[in-house]
């Protein structure tokens, strides 16, 4: 019996975990390009919505996923436009970028709410109540070993390929990368929308396989977790996953801690994560002496002519 | 070959932030027509429904200048905190906290004299939310931690902060549905100035003067966009830019705290997750999308108090609310479009030498 309780802490942990890590992964890759995207929970939530409708309407999860992709992708473009083309400040189009896609999710998914799916994300063996860890692992779906893949592939993107040394000029130095003659604006267009896209899947396992349901509002705040996550990890691919797990445990942890027969409060547990998460930032800044592993060139706007 | 540079304009017109969001705001209109069309409603109808109810009477009106008071109050300490180019995403965790700590005074003083109570419980308010910022504006002056982070980190904590009180020691017996404090005294009811327009929107007002004052014409001003300018200007100058930097952030956590009070006493009456609807993050757009101009901050404020009244009022035509918030978010995105024409222009520069 312990077994099973102490198994299904885990495959709460491993299912929220990812969620959060593969929408922090997106914003890893957008911000390592020097562009910061505050309009996490909106993508989530318009990738979520769309790969739901389609999901609903088609019963095909591959089409699903990929609607759920392309849509929080093309969504992520319009701040692309607004902050590399335009010019115009990351933070405020970032946050406008959220309330615009929880509304707009709310909109389009107004005759989905409390609609049931014909479908889901299939997994290795579908195992109900596992006892033991194998059995955890084999129950995950495959978006669950696609985030796996996108964890070590990501890794090896940054460091050993052309694409992660440009992300990384740009991000770093944009001025010196671009009379290297890297295109900067392409770069960093590029790597927002991956983010997007990213954020989008991560929305597409929250409707098709985390919850799995539509409801307004239904990001509840993990898209801002997700922002959190990557300076949790320091801007590298598997110190965040360590970060997702760690939020992931604390989210999968408060609704059993009263079943186990704690007195601590759920709510003041709930924010454990965030102090940690400041407590860590803090003494990293320190440590380091100020380089937390955040591109340099973050959240400033490039200009050619201003060589 | 012809290549497109973008080069920043010498002269900006003044009025262009004001004639960008009037742009944004009719594109946001008709994106707004657009979807109301396909939900198989009339445009004209909902819009002008949502004009009257939101100022077409004295009650409508004062109701809008209402919901724009906390917008204001915390879009006018975003704006003092930027002067130093620094960010306080914040502002939505400050409010609660401004909120809590006028509740924590009120339940553990007696009052002798309401109308001295009130003024003590708003300054406990501006208290809390700049204690609220504290930790961030340290962090940031002594260690250069990334304001944006944690000053948006703070707002889980508090929010998290408010739910464990409004469930555990502060709960409302009497409120089973709804997770919330115990009411506040009518003694400290802010009063109103005609209609349902509280006493908020006068102290509003005051801080607009005083935050315009404070930054356009005050020494403190003129040091704090030194501070932000340039960290070298500031050495030259004898300028302690550090110090300038943290009061900044104290006195914008302490308005935003502020508008929390003000929110408390003069509209929801008790401590609850319903204290603030992402005021906190609107008013950063506000803030932004005025150029950081106080009176600006104040105007669009105010258009924004109205707009989310009309936008909740529509709800009863079975219009869903949500289309006030893609207006909303669509002006601030055609605004900000906008912006770009009047601040860049595009010069063809050919590449053949």
């Amino acid at each position: 019996m312990f077994d099973i309780q102490l198994m299904g802490l885990l495959n709460a942990t491993l299912q929220a975990a990812t969620l959060l890590f593969i929408a922090a992964l997106g914003e890893l890759i957008t911000e390592k390009s020097g562009i910061l995207n505050l309009g996490v929970e909106g993508m989530i939530s318009i990738g979520a919505v769309t790969g739901f409708i389609t999901a609903v309407n088609t019963g095909n999860i591959f089409l699903s996923v990929l609607v759920g992709i392309l849509s929080a992708s093309l969504f992520s473009s319009l701040h692309a436009f607004v902050t590399i083309i335009l010019k115009q400040d990351q933070t405020v189009s970032g946050l406008i970028l959220t309330i615009l896609g929880l509304s707009l999710s709310a909109l389009m998914g107004k005759q989905y709410v409390g609609k049931k799916l014909p479908v889901k994300i299939e997994s290795l063996g579908n195992i109900d109540e596992p006892t033991n860890i194998i059995e955890v692992f084999i129950s995950q779906n495959y978006i669950f070993y696609l985030s796996i893949f996108l964890m070590i592939s990501t890794a090896y993107l940054l460091k050993k390929t052309m694409f992660g040394r440009r992300l990384e000029a740009v991000g770093e130095d944009s001025r010196a990368a671009d009379s290297m003659g890297l295109n900067v604006n392409k770069t960093q267009f590029i790597a927002t929308c991956v983010g997007g896209g990213l954020s989008g899947l991560a929305g597409v396992y929250l409707t098709l396989s985390y919850v799995p349901y539509w409801t307004d509002n239904m990001t509840s705040g993990r898209g801002w977790i997700a922002l959190a996550l990557v300076i949790f990890g320091g801007w590298k691919p598997y110190r965040t996953a360590i970060g997702a797990l760690l939020f992931g445990f604390l989210e999968a942890l408060v609704p059993r801690l009263q079943t186990y027969g704690f007195e601590l409060s759920p709510y003041l547990v709930k924010i454990t994560p965030y102090a940690i998460t400041i407590i860590i930032l803090v003494v990293l800044t320190i440590y380091k002496g100020g380089r937390t592993g955040a591109p340099s060139n973050i959240g400033i706007p490039f200009f050619r002519e201003s060589r | 070959m012809n290549k497109y540079l973008l080069s920043k304009k010498i002269v900006i017109n003044e009025l262009s932030t004001f004639y960008s969001f009037l742009i944004g705001l009719s594109i946001g209109i008709g994106i707004g027509s657009i979807i109301l069309l396909t939900q198989g409603q009339n445009p004209i109808e909902v819009f002008s429904l949502m004009l009257r109810l939101s100022v077409g009477s004295v009650k409508s009106i004062s109701t809008s200048l209402n919901k724009a008071i906390p917008l204001i109050l915390a879009g006018l300490g975003i704006s003092i905190i930027n002067s130093v180019k620094l960010w306080n995403i914040g502002a939505e965790g400050q409010i609660f906290m401004g909120g809590i700590a006028l509740n924590f005074l009120y339940i553990n003083t007696e009052i002798s004299s309401p109308n001295l109570m009130i003024v003590y419980l708003l300054i406990t308010s501006f208290i809390g939310g700049a204690v609220c910022i504290l930790f961030p504006a340290i962090a940031k002056v002594l260690f250069g931690v990334n304001e944006i982070i944690t000053t948006l980190l703070f707002n889980y904590i508090i929010i998290g902060l408010t739910i464990y009180l409004v469930n555990g020691p502060w709960k409302d017996p009497g409120s089973l549905n709804f997770p919330a404090a115990t009411y506040v005294g009518k003694e400290v009811y802010l009063p109103t100035v005609f209609g349902r327009l509280s006493y908020g929107f006068i102290i509003c007002f005051l801080c607009t003067i005083g935050v315009h004052y404070l930054k356009e014409k005050s020494v403190f001003g003129y040091e704090l966009r030194i501070s932000g300018g340039s960290a070298l200007t500031a050495i030259y100058a004898g300028i302690n830019a550090k110090q300038k930097a943290f009061i900044a952030m104290l006195i914008g956590g302490g308005l935003a705290g502020l508008a929390g009070g003000v929110e408390l006493l003069s509209q929801t009456h008790r401590v609850s997750t319903g204290l603030s609807q992402g005021f906190g993050y609107t008013a950063i757009i506000v803030a932004a999308i005025t150029g950081m101009r106080p009176f600006g901050i104040f105007l669009v404020g105010s258009l924004f108090g109205a707009l989310t009244i009309g936008g909740s009022v529509i709800q009863t035509m079975g219009v869903s609310s949500y289309i006030a918030d893609v207006i909303q978010a669509t002006t601030l995105f055609g605004a900000l479009i906008a912006q770009f024409f009047f601040t860049y222009k595009i010069i063809k520069v050919s590449e053949d030498v």
